[in-house]
């Protein structure tokens, strides 16, 4: 059905079936989101919060619950419950203690919880001066990959959202990991 | 296409030749800067960088020194002649153009529609259709072999797809892994290896039978695949890890992980060398095939995925 119909009658159509489906991964373009923070702590104190893949509602304060399985090893998996209802169910590709590293990507993408198709990232932890750095950097596809994309499924909107998430979890991270008040 | 004139394209991996190679440039496609980018072989620098558009994706050569780049958000395609780095047109394409390969003789080029499924045969000169056959969902890589039979890599249908370019027919389907994105042909073409994103391995498919005759766990994303100019090495760029791994293409066996920059993608090899499209990072790694080390990494534009080795110098002059 979706070849006789020209283009423009395409976009509507594949979104519709992003959000029933959620199962059509990847689109042609895809995005940058690169952001860290500095936090006055030891790598070895921010690794101990940062590092528990299935732990993410410890700092994260878009995140009402985490549940994990598989433990903190390439495989392990993690279903994340925002605070905006949406749910991420994301999959360890790696976890290296010794660079205080992981790496994980999306599974099936939920476009209420971030509107964007797939994503991967990397959560990295380095000494910085006297503290830490925590670098969280990804890639990722707007919600509707196709060629006419409605606004909140566009790129830049998957770039807000991406950003913002990002920059609220390290925000989150570092006041946690500093001792103040969690939101 | 003479067989002294190799052209070996990677990432969207295809090998036309291998005997007496000589090394060609480079060009590198930066999808966020719209920007194609040329590093002469040998060079651990950039010779050029023509401003293109903004969103191109995937990058081929022709045999006569042009350069075809899919402009999958552009309904286009868009032409670049590289002995001047002039950008000549933009080719009408119906469809979200992806994947793109030139037929040897130049004159027509085969396109990958991502929404639509299909793969297109259109004229290199006009954009007009020649003929067009279905494929999976959302083709990514192609490559085309010496007899005219070309594979497609069909991500969410986990199979890679064979045509028959001369009547546009689809001979076969071979189930691989998940997600696969990237084909890389060896030189003797009796070997074909798929890059499995999601099931993070790579699938190889023996040309003869077209039967998948061993899956080689590689980890992480694998996002590029190309084979040295021998056919010994298999390269694999692992997104995820930022590395290259290197395959022993008899054994199977992991010979080498050589670090990269981040998130690379494309792969192309050019004679004792291979060159890498570090995506976040916006450089190209150099890896020498002898060492297997990194001896250089050349900043170009932002968001380089795609790569290809262009016509020996003689040939475009």
């Amino acid at each position: 059905m979706r070849l006789a119909l020209p283009p423009a009658l395409l976009a509507p159509l594949a979104a519709t079936l992003l959000l029933s489906t959620t199962a059509l991964a990847h689109g042609p373009t895809p995005q940058k989101v690169d952001q860290s923070v500095t936090i006055a702590a030891k790598p070895d104190a921010v690794w101990a919060v940062v590092g528990d893949f299935a732990g993410m509602s410890n700092w994260h304060p878009d995140v009402a619950k985490s549940v994990g399985t598989g433990g903190n090893a390439s495989g392990g998996r993690r279903t994340l419950t925002l605070k905006n209802g949406g749910t991420l169910d994301e999959g360890l590709d790696e976890w290296d203690a010794g660079k205080r590293s992981y790496s994980y990507r999306l599974g099936d993408a939920d476009l209420k919880a971030l509107p964007v198709s797939s994503y991967s990232a990397t959560l990295t932890v380095s000494p910085d001066g006297e503290g830490s750095k925590v670098e969280w950097l990804g890639r990722f596809y707007r919600g509707d990959t196709g060629n006419e994309p409605p606004e909140e499924l566009s790129d830049a909107a998957g770039k807000e959202a991406m950003n913002r998430y990002f920059d609220n979890g390290l925000k989150g991270l570092k006041a946690r990991v500093e001792g103040k008040a969690k939101q | 296409m003479s067989p002294t004139r190799p052209i070996l394209l990677a990432g969207l991996a295809f090998v036309l030749s291998i005997p007496a190679v000589e090394a060609g440039p480079v060009y590198v496609a930066s999808q966020g800067a719209g920007a194609l980018t040329r590093i002469e072989a040998g060079a651990g620098v950039v010779a050029a960088s023509v401003a293109v558009g903004q969103g191109i994706a995937q990058v081929a050569a022709g045999p006569d020194g042009r350069l075809y780049l899919t402009q999958p958000d552009h309904a286009g395609i868009d032409v670049v002649d590289g002995r001047t780095n002039a950008v000549l047109r933009r080719l009408p394409f119906q469809g979200q153009a992806f994947g793109i390969v030139a037929s040897a003789d130049g004159a027509s080029l085969f396109v990958g529609d991502w929404a639509g499924g299909r793969l297109v045969r259109v004229s290199a000169g006009t954009g007009a259709v020649e003929g067009s056959c279905a494929v999976g969902r959302d083709p990514a890589g192609l490559v085309l072999d010496r007899k005219g039979r070309l594979y497609v890599a069909d991500r969410e249908s986990r199979q890679v797809s064979v045509i028959d370019t001369a009547r546009m027919e689809r001979l076969a389907t071979v189930p691989v892994g998940e997600g696969p994105f990237a084909l890389g042909l060896n030189p003797r073409q009796d070997r074909l290896y798929v890059a499995n994103v999601r099931s993070g391995d790579l699938s190889v498919i023996e040309t003869g039978t077209m039967a998948v005759i061993a899956t080689v766990k590689v980890g992480g994303m694998p996002y590029g695949v190309a084979t040295s100019a021998d056919g010994g090495l298999v390269l694999v760029t692992n997104q995820q890890a930022g590395t290259v791994v290197v395959i022993d293409a008899a054994s199977l066996d992991l010979k080498a992980t050589i670090p990269v920059g981040r998130y690379p993608e494309g792969i192309a090899v050019d004679g004792v060398s291979a060159y890498v499209a570090n995506w976040f990072s916006d450089s190209v790694s150099v890896i020498d095939l002898r060492s297997l080390t990194e001896t250089a990494r050349i900043p170009v534009a932002e968001g380089p995925r795609s790569l290809v080795v262009g016509a020996v110098s003689e040939a475009v002059r």
